[in-house]
């Protein structure tokens, strides 16, 4: 498998329902600044990677850690072995700089790995940063499908420990309740253990849980990407009624099409650095340029071709 | 229908699309047209704050104390998936202590005897491996409680310390029903030939004082450790020993300090007050004082002084150190 294929796992879908997603795409009216990201930086510290290896694949945001005060004894390991003392250093997101304004809804787009995710956790205030810094009004909260729970207790202790960590009181998550099992669909299956669901249903819980709480900035993280058809609209509606009250979202998602029917701006991130920002249309067009380029590139035999050219013009042009 | 990055900033050549441009290859990156500082203080005039700093001290007490409901629940629910996959289900948390309390009692208790000098060796044992059992598995949950969180630390926001206090909630809600038991064995013990007898006296009703200043102890010690093991996940493997070294100095299963009388005089004067007043020994200490006749073991006010005064300083500290690592949790 090439290094292109793993990365190009992006949904172009033009075909993408778009019934499921219909409606007025929502107009920008930027107001005051809600959200600004300075210079942000993160930087993952991983455990028993081979640093080394990695980097000479070419991947130039993976590179060995460099303790600030690395002993004797730790230098002789660590070069005398990649199997002790292997700590690397995934630099997920170099130096992003934006300004979000109350009333946007901002997608964020990019390949496989290059950062979206991260850089959503950290806007989030999830991932403390490297160096930078997140400045918001009000509470973000993260609304997703990847929430994790704890698969080995009941749907009921789950939508408990979720609601309560979300911050909603003891009587409020009494009240939305039921409200949470019938938007998720999962009937009597409340009571059982999450790990007996199928990936559907945890998922739609999962989901629903996390949107039983209306934060001032939502970010949602491929929250549109599963369940069926029926469950899309249903969690269409409940993000647009989420962000009536919310104000500001921001959306990571493969699919195009969700972006371009739910953001009026878009934010590029390549190999954890923001290379466009601009209108949706604006942005997304280019993309696609990109992706069908890899596509074509990876389907006419040039799959390696990615590599040298690509790599050269990717170098680290530091912001 | 670009938006505006910053204020009254043109949108310059940023995301223009270039023709010129490998197809293959993304646009450069984005030169920000605001310096650093222009941005921190746009944030400044509209009043946004930082995210991902620890914020101040009280600040912190009064979010973690308003998350009670929360650390209620994750406690209960940790405590019960534990022993949910297997035909006794909940009965373990009971079976559990007292298996390891037998194992003691019969290698040290009976086929060492190495509790000479206790009148009632199985009163002695079981109190000191339920109680010490407490303890650590409290280190061991604080260890993990960050590490093996990180998914629901990198997925909604909440004070990081309710993670270590909701571990030490959990054990404590399967020791209430595990201390019964312990009760039980201590009382049952007595009537056995060979062993002295133990009479319930009103002393036993300061038994949930003393569990209630260890539980405040172990969240403390909880607290130091996961914050260590979250930085440093290498102590994770230095834990069991070090718990270990602490069972077989704070005579758990034998009377340590009848063994320190061996010891040449210059090491006795040293190692004897340590034994005797580091904090597992001083509750071991208290809780057998208040539930047997022990002669070694007479009722002592001052012990109940030091118990307290640990509990107080490792909770305060570990709060502390803990707090400190705030910002840290959840970024490896």
């Amino acid at each position: 498998m090439t290094e292109s294929d793993l990365h190009l796992d992006v949904d172009l879908d033009e075909d993408f329902e778009p019934e499921d997603l219909e409606g007025p795409r929502p107009v920008a009216t930027p107001g005051d600044p809600v959200l600004v990201v300075d210079d942000l930086h993160i930087v993952y510290r991983v455990f028993g990677g081979k640093a080394k290896q990695v980097a000479a694949k070419g991947a130039d945001n993976v590179h060995e850690a460099k303790a600030p005060k690395r002993s004797l004894l730790r230098r002789l390991v660590s070069s005398t072995s990649q199997h002790v003392g292997a700590v690397s250093e995934v630099h997920a997101v170099r130096g992003i700089s934006f300004v979000a304004r109350h009333g946007e809804s901002i997608g964020i787009v990019g390949i496989n790995g290059s950062g979206k995710s991260t850089l959503l956790r950290a806007v989030t205030g999830l991932i403390p940063p490297h160096s930078g810094g997140v400045y918001v009004a009000g509470e973000p909260a993260l609304l997703g499908v990847n929430a994790a729970l704890m698969p080995q207790l009941s749907g009921e202790r789950n939508i408990w420990i979720g609601g309560l960590a979300l911050g909603l009181t003891p009587k409020q998550v009494e009240e939305r309740f039921d409200e949470v099992v019938d938007f998720a669909d999962i009937g009597d299956f409340v009571y059982m253990p999450m790990k007996t669901y199928s990936s559907g249903m945890g998922a739609r819980l999962r989901f629903a849980i996390s949107s039983a709480a209306t934060p001032d900035i939502l970010m949602i993280d491929e929250a549109l990407a599963t369940g069926d058809a029926a469950f899309k609209a249903r969690s269409k509606a409940r993000i647009d009624e989420v962000r009536k009250n919310a104000g500001t979202i921001f959306l990571v998602s493969h699919s195009i099409s969700t972006v371009e029917a739910m953001c009026t701006r878009v934010l590029w991130v390549h190999q954890g650095q923001l290379v466009m920002d601009g209108g949706t249309e604006e942005v997304l067009a280019e993309y696609r340029k990109f992706v069908r380029a890899h596509r074509q590139a990876n389907s006419s035999g040039r799959a390696g071709g990615v590599g040298p050219r690509a790599r050269r013009k990717k170098k680290p042009q530091q912001v | 229908m670009s938006t505006d990055t910053t204020t009254g900033a043109a949108p310059g050549d940023r995301g223009s699309p270039d023709a010129e441009r490998d197809p293959l290859a993304p646009p450069a990156p984005i030169v920000p047209d605001t310096s650093s500082s222009e941005r921190r203080a746009l944030a400044e005039q509209f009043g946004l704050q930082q995210m991902g700093v620890r914020p101040p001290l009280g600040k912190y007490i009064r979010d973690v104390a308003s998350r009670w409901a929360f650390i209620r629940v994750l406690g209960t629910a940790t405590a019960y998936s534990k022993n949910q996959n297997n035909y006794l289900g909940q009965l373990w948390a009971v079976l559990n202590p007292i298996l390891n309390a037998t194992v003691y009692v019969l290698i040290f208790g009976v086929l060492l005897q190495a509790s000479r000098g206790v009148e009632n060796s199985i009163a002695f044992i079981t109190i000191g491996t339920f109680l010490f059992r407490f303890f650590e598995q409290s280190v061991h949950a604080g260890s993990r409680s960050i590490a093996q969180k990180t998914n629901l630390i990198r997925s909604l926001h909440f004070p990081r310390a309710v993670l270590p206090i909701a571990q030490v909630v959990s054990l404590l809600t399967t020791l209430v029903p595990a201390l019964l038991v312990m009760c039980a064995i201590v009382l049952l013990s007595g009537l056995l030939p060979k062993y002295a007898m133990v009479h319930v006296t009103w002393s036993w009703l300061l038994l949930p004082g003393i569990i209630a200043l260890l539980w405040v102890f172990n969240t403390g010690v909880a607290f130091i450790v996961a914050r260590a093991v979250a930085i440093t996940p290498d102590l994770d493997n230095v834990i069991g020993f070090v718990l270990r070294l602490v069972m077989y100095g704070s005579g758990v299963i034998f009377p340590v300090t009848h063994y320190v009388d061996n010891l040449p005089e210059g090491v006795q004067a040293i190692a004897g007050p340590i034994l005797e007043y580091q904090p597992i020994g001083v509750f071991l200490y208290v809780a057998r004082s208040i539930l047997t006749q022990e002669p070694s073991f007479p009722q002592d006010p001052w012990m109940w002084v030091w118990a307290a005064g640990w509990a107080v300083v490792a909770f305060v500290v570990g709060f502390i150190i803990f707090w400190r690592g705030e910002e840290r949790y959840g970024r490896d």
